[in-house]
């Protein structure tokens, strides 16, 4: 019986000698298709040219939170791309499938691009929609995804509730009635970012998409400059997507150390170099530097500065009950 | 435009209204030029009367150009209530447009969440199959079914020893499923014997269809006609040649379908058990039996209709097994009565060693027509439990063949028929699947046997046994079994079963799900 066991091992080590491919799985957030497709290809390059190891990369896309859900219900994520920290740590915590300070383990926190909140506004800007005041007028139709599902979305609620506490001296109660006002000038909930582009460009519904930077240049390079125009509010925020190892799974399926090499070559001048023609913001100063004028500058506050980082921000207002569901049901 | 014409219109109007005067006023002035010499007040008067039309066609042209003007501005307060009223219906057209367009990404963002959910939402199902429950991966399921089979039976001999009526032949609810996408899993109690007891507990690791690895209790593989549900079977009892092969054992056994289901293999290593017997829930005694079978359906995947259902293999068993309870306690007619047990007149006999069986088997499906054969073995190493040094390798042979012919129609097969028309009383009902059936079977025990290890008074050295019946399967789920079996016995005179031929009416009322 042990010999017939043993004969069975050796027949499917046999098996799976030959093979060299490395399968690897990212799931990201819903704006980064393009930055992937192009970064895939560009590591999957140099990895076959450091190892000689054909590695393939699946991308899965769709809002941070959802993302983050399915890898805690069994996604087999090796890599998590996310749109915030928090997700990140949602999968750490709850699925325990990596450990708690997975933060420290690559440079900037792992966050190796940044972006922001801008506005995209239909060419003309008919609607005379320059900052976060205008977004509140009667009569302004908003495009922006759930927070409860999308990371830039609480990006997004965040900017506005930063710009606002700013206009009304830290005054939290006209800050939340200011963001309130501005819910109820979104027609459409989408639960991704690239949902919400899409209703405003392709289904044309709105007057001003408040979108993640990179996805406004993308839908101008996309459907052209004399279709929409960006509109850069006086304030936004920081936006810092954050990247991981999911160990276990990338232990589990043996792929630990091509997971590493591929978020750690996203700090490399190739890695950095494609994030900003995906119109993010590169960590790497020279490269930030050749890139500056695609860039608009701008007032930035950070989730940690503002909110004391995304636990507290969370709580407070995208957690069930939070500010976020008593201003959108009320 | 209109307007301004009419204006205009109106004047002239006045200027052809005008000549009376104007003509008056020339032949005045004509009559005074006739005259000699014009009267100095007279032309006085005539020049004022001119001075007079003049201002008057003056101010009748400021009054003409005021009403022009008039004209104009009431025609350019109309244009701007005209656009006004153009821009209004504009932007409420451009309002409905987003109005539309936001229900329509509202809907379509609804569809979005209801796939979504349609997709993480389990899938229940109720048929004929029972009741599923499978999650949205199909990674985890859950089969609620099982089958009932109430049976009557008539002995029709002067002096059976059996006893008429009816009785729960089989009560099965089956709980399987599947667990992490390749762990399969099934309980099946027994409700229908004396005492609930489980029969089936296993489970299945199933990495690819070709190799599985199964452990726990369930059927061992050797016998064709044991391997066949119940609730498949033709006649209400298995034949003769099942009572050479075991039933439930307890064990591990790696198993699989190779080239789509054309070969079938499986090979295990169990408690072991008597013929015919079901195992405990331990072990009697030290020693193992390894058991196997090899089936072949070379062409059930070509084209040739007549030899897709042909089907052929091998089952068999080795293992060393001692003390009584690894011996069998008997073996049974149609009519479920002992017609050989062990023992002679004095004494007992007890298991005493190696164990073999062998199982050539086979059938053949075309279309209504059905044809199952079986060719059993069982050898077994026996001893006198008084006089150990009293012992034999009794070799006990049976076989069987049945035929079937399914009278409406349908196919026949090794699980059953499906009816083609459902039995039903109303409008648009059939009249299900009607099957005749017969069937032969012989076992003939080791002669050796006689009458060292068994009484031949009371034991039958053989037996063979024909069978006819007609079977309604009504539906799927419901099926009725009638037949008629008939046993003779060779020896065993004074036997209680044996005495006479046995000859048992059937009857089986199934429901399964």
């Amino acid at each position: 019986m042990k010999t017939f066991l043993n004969i069975l091992l050796a027949l499917s080590l046999v098996g799976t000698a030959g093979a060299k491919e490395i399968k690897l799985v990212n799931v990201s957030y819903d704006p980064t298709r393009e930055l992937y497709q192009e970064y895939n290809a560009a590591f999957a390059k140099y990895w076959k040219a450091k190892t000689a190891e054909d590695v393939v990369i699946s991308q899965s896309h769709g809002g941070s939170g959802k993302q983050a859900q399915s890898v805690i219900n069994g996604l087999e994520a090796d890599v998590v791309t996310l749109a915030l920290a928090y997700d990140i740590d949602a999968i750490s915590e709850k699925a325990k499938l990596l450990p708690a300070d997975w933060q420290k383990r690559l440079p900037d926190n792992s966050t190796p691009y940044t972006s922001t909140i801008v506005f995209l506004v239909r060419k003309g800007n008919s609607k005379h929609i320059h900052d976060w005041d205008d977004l509140i007028k009667p009569g302004i139709s908003v495009v922006t995804p759930n927070p409860k599902t999308s990371g830039g979305a609480r990006w997004t609620f965040l900017a506005a509730w930063a710009y606002a506490l700013e206009k009304n001296n830290n005054n939290e109660t006209k800050a939340r009635d200011f963001v309130a006002r501005l819910y109820k000038n979104v027609p459409v909930l989408d639960t991704g970012a690239r949902g919400s582009t899409i209703t405003f460009v392709q289904h044309e519904v709105g007057d001003v998409l408040l979108a993640w930077e990179n996805e406004a240049h993308l839908a101008i390079k996309e459907f052209g400059a004399d279709k929409f125009e960006i509109v850069t509010p006086s304030l936004s925020i920081l936006a810092e997507p954050s990247v991981a190892v999911v160990n276990k799974n990338a232990k589990h399926h043996g792929t630990l150390a091509v997971a590493q090499a591929y978020l750690e070559y996203l700090y490399s001048d190739e890695g950095q170099e494609i994030a900003a023609k995906n119109f993010y913001r590169p960590r790497n100063e020279k490269i930030a530097a050749k890139y500056a004028g695609q860039f608009a500058q701008l007032k930035l506050v950070t989730v940690d500065g503002e909110f004391g980082g995304w636990q507290k921000a969370q709580k407070k207002f995208f957690s069930d009950d939070g500010i976020f569901d008593q201003i959108y049901q009320n | 435009m209109k307007l301004n014409q009419l204006i205009l219109a109106a004047v002239a109007g006045a200027q052809f209204a005008f000549p009376a005067f104007a003509a008056d006023s020339e032949a005045t002035n004509s009559t005074g030029a006739t005259q000699s010499g014009t009267p100095p007040a007279y032309t006085a008067v005539g020049a004022a009367n001119n001075s007079t039309g003049a201002a008057e066609i003056e101010d009748l042209k400021k009054e003409i150009q005021a009403l022009n003007q008039k004209v104009q501005s009431l025609e350019q307060q109309r244009r701007s209530e005209q656009q006004a009223v153009t821009d209004t219906n504009q932007e409420q057209i451009q309002a409905l447009a987003q109005k539309v367009r936001i229900l329509e990404r509202h809907r379509e963002l609804d569809q979005e969440s209801a796939d979504a959910a349609a997709k993480s939402a389990p899938k229940i199902s109720l048929g004929t199959g029972g009741f599923n429950l499978t999650s949205a991966d199909t990674n985890f399921s859950i089969s609620l079914h099982g089958y009932v089979q109430l049976d009557s039976r008539t002995f029709l001999q002067n002096t059976a020893p059996g006893v008429d009526g009816f009785i729960f032949r089989r009560i099965r609810p089956i709980i399987s499923g599947t667990v992490f996408h390749d762990f399969d899993f099934l309980i099946m109690p027994e409700f229908g014997g004396s005492s609930p007891s489980i029969y089936d507990a296993y489970v299945n690791y199933r990495p690819w269809p070709e190799l599985q690895l199964q452990a726990g209790r369930f059927k061992s593989p050797i016998g064709l006609e044991r391997l066949q549900s119940a609730k498949y079977l033709s006649f209400n009892e298995r034949s003769l040649v099942t009572d050479l092969v075991p039933n439930r054992d307890l064990g591990v056994e790696l198993h699989g379908d190779l080239f789509d289901s054309q070969v079938s293999y499986a090979a295990g290593i169990f408690n072991g058990v008597a013929d015919e017997a079901n195992t405990g829930n331990s072990d009697v005694d030290n020693d193992k039996e390894f058991a196997g079978r090899l089936f072949f359906q070379p062409l059930k995947a070509t084209d040739i209709g007549a030899l897709q259902g042909l089907g052929f293999g091998v089952g068999g068993s080795y293992g060393n097994e001692y003390g009584s309870s690894d011996l069998t306690s008997g073996y049974t007619t149609d009519g479920q009565q002992k017609f050989f047990t062990y023992n002679p007149a004095a004494g007992s006999v007890t298991a005493n060693g190696a164990h073999w069986r062998i199982s050539p088997q086979g059938y053949y499906y075309w279309g209504p027509f059905g044809l199952l054969g079986e060719y059993a073995i069982s050898d077994q190493r026996v001893k006198l439990t008084a006089a150990p040094g009293t012992a034999a390798d009794l070799r006990n042979t049976a076989w069987e063949v049945s035929a079937s012919w399914v009278l409406t129609g349908e196919d026949a097969s090794y699980n059953g028929v499906t009816p083609r028309h459902p039995f039903s009383l109303h409008k648009g009902g059939g009249w299900g699947a009607w099957q005749l059936v017969a069937r032969y079977a012989e076992l003939n025990v080791d002669d050796t046997t006689f009458p060292t290890f068994a009484n031949p008074a009371t034991s039958a050295s053989a037996a063979q046994a024909w069978s006819v019946g007609l079977n309604w399967w009504l539906n799927k789920n419901v099926l009725i079994l009638t037949s008629f079996s008939r046993t003779t016995f060779t020896g065993g005179a004074s036997g209680t079963v044996t005495k006479e031929p046995e000859a048992v009416f059937f009857t089986r009322i199934q429901l399964a799900f």
